[in-house]
């Protein structure tokens, strides 16, 4: 991995079959950054057998097959180097059950390239995967019409397939200004590091430059401390160290912190990382810190740690929209599944449907619904059975989304619009 | 639907657990149709190791859950994380 380019974690969504993973092989074949010995391994058979010529399909391959064994390689972590930056992809699996993980995960994105098939258009899942991003705080979308050598390379299914994914992108009040659409082929290579000349009739960036050209995402540092309590442990010789990752601000020796909901605080007297003392840690350091006087059932997995004079909200209740992903039945106000949201996990009550949202237009369909189900979004009211400290999506975007599970599934994901504090 | 590997952070009890007989633990927890594919560490703080197994689970087996409930329940581990997760 390059030190010296800045890092951005990116989100390849879509349909299933529309090629996310060839795409994902060919941006690591196109940037050098398929393992070495997979090619010197193709250059030996190729001569073997007296053929040559550098085949990405059997790049891809080779590929698929070294992850199957997965002894080297870490499979669940993959990156590419471009001119501007070193991306690592955060490649979205297609069952519903790991969006809990991808909201509550480490490897948030930062981008998202969305694949759309131009011979298939707006599936079920570049639906879900739009909404998904734009809860998940996602900023720039790419949009790659993929497998435009099925289609010919036609600008006039081009031109459908970008109007289909505009609807989506404005139901779900994406801004289209900065969404970048490309003709592509993942498996040919259209349109990816250089400028095909089956589509001439195109003249924006390839995918690369289009990667390249995105704004450099700023680690929140600017925002209030907001450190999720992962586990709350007792060291001989220290006394009580809670550990967790910093979402959002920074954390230093000497800083006055408030836990919440627990309520307690005190002054942080030392930080490590890395089993190493730092005197300050940023968003993204995984921290063991200790705090003079707060003892190990003073706090507790879930609290959230924050400045004690700006501290974490406390909800009351809360307003959110959701969207219903899979739910046997219909959900009604009085519903009371779990929500998990950063390391919380808490019951909360639906305690009203506000809204429900036309999916089809945006628009607010039906003030105050009875029910609401699979695929419909909704404004819903929600009150914690115990304290939850939660932040609307638009002041601390990392600490305002949260999926709801229920019956061992993910059967909703949300974001918080507002706080009601108690 | 192919296969998703899952990168899982479990944190022992303290810093005096064996990693290594923990590994074992874990292994042994497996659920069906679940696999560990190698494990890293990382140091955390005051002694603190976190294990890091990569889970390879089926896409359409319901996501990791099944795994974080059978390695919760492993003894001298604290607690369970998913770092991140990929498609294979």
């Amino acid at each position: 991995m390059s030190e010296d380019i800045p890092h951005q974690n990116l989100a390849i969504i879509g349909h299933v079959d529309h090629g996310k993973s060839t795409l994902v092989g060919r941006l690591l074949y196109e940037t050098g950054s398929v393992p070495e010995h997979v090619i010197e391994q193709h250059k030996e058979e190729a001569e073997e057998k007296g053929k040559g010529g550098f085949e990405f399909a059997y790049v891809m391959d080779n590929l698929a097959e070294e992850r199957e064994r997965g002894v080297t390689i870490d499979i669940a972590h993959q990156e590419f180097d471009t001119d501007e930056y070193n991306f690592t992809i955060v490649d979205c699996p297609g069952h519903r059950d790991f969006v809990k993980n991808m909201i509550t995960g480490a490897s948030q994105a930062d981008n998202a390239v969305l694949v759309v098939a131009a011979d298939d258009g707006v599936a079920p899942q570049t639906r879900e995967h739009v909404f998904l991003a734009r809860t998940l705080g996602i900023n720039e979308l790419i949009i790659g019409i993929n497998k435009m050598d099925l289609v010919d390379y036609s600008e006039d299914s081009y031109k459908e397939v970008i109007d289909e994914v505009t609807d989506l992108l404005n139901q779900v009040q994406f801004a289209t200004d900065d969404t970048t659409f490309i003709p592509i082929s993942a498996f040919e290579g259209d349109n990816v590091s250089e400028a095909s000349e089956n589509t001439d009739w195109y003249d924006g960036p390839t995918l690369l430059e289009a990667l390249n050209n995105l704004p450099e995402p700023e680690p929140p540092t600017d925002a209030p401390l907001r450190l999720p309590i992962q586990d709350v442990y007792t060291i001989s010789g220290i006394g009580t160290v809670p550990v967790g990752r910093i979402e959002t601000g920074t954390l230093n020796t000497g800083d006055n912190v408030s836990f919440q909901p627990s309520d307690v605080g005190g002054e942080v007297k030392t930080i490590e990382m890395h089993h190493e003392e730092v005197p300050s840690a940023a968003p993204g350091d995984n921290v063991g810190f200790n705090v003079r006087g707060i003892g190990k059932d003073d706090i507790r997995r879930g609290d959230v740690c924050g400045p004690a004079d700006d501290p974490p909200s406390v909800a009351e209740t809360f307003q959110a929209q959701v969207v219903v992903m899979q739910h046997p039945s219909v959900i009604t106000a009085g519903y009371t599944p779990v929500f998990h949201a950063h390391t919380a996990q808490v019951a909360c009550t639906i305690e009203s449907i506000d809204q429900k949202i036309d999916p089809s237009t945006g628009e607010v369909a039906e003030e105050d619904p009875d029910f609401i189900k699979s695929g419909d979004a909704a404004v819903v009211t929600v009150r914690p059975q115990k304290p939850l400290s939660i932040e609307p999506s638009s002041e601390i975007p990392e600490l305002g989304s949260f999926a709801i599970r229920d019956m061992g599934q993910t059967i909703a994901a949300g974001k918080v619009l507002s706080v009601d504090e108690r | 639907m192919g296969d998703v590997a899952a990168k899982i952070k479990v944190m022992p009890e303290s810093p005096d657990v064996d990693l290594d007989a923990l590994e074992d633990r874990l292994e042994a927890a497996l659920p069906e149709g679940a696999e560990i594919r190698g494990y890293q560490r990382e140091d955390v703080a005051f002694g603190l190791v976190a294990l890091l197994p990569t889970v390879i689970v089926p896409d359409d087996a319901g996501g990791t859950e099944a795994v974080e409930e059978a390695f919760s329940d492993v003894e001298g581990v604290e607690s369970i994380d998913v770092d991140s997760v990929g498609r294979l």
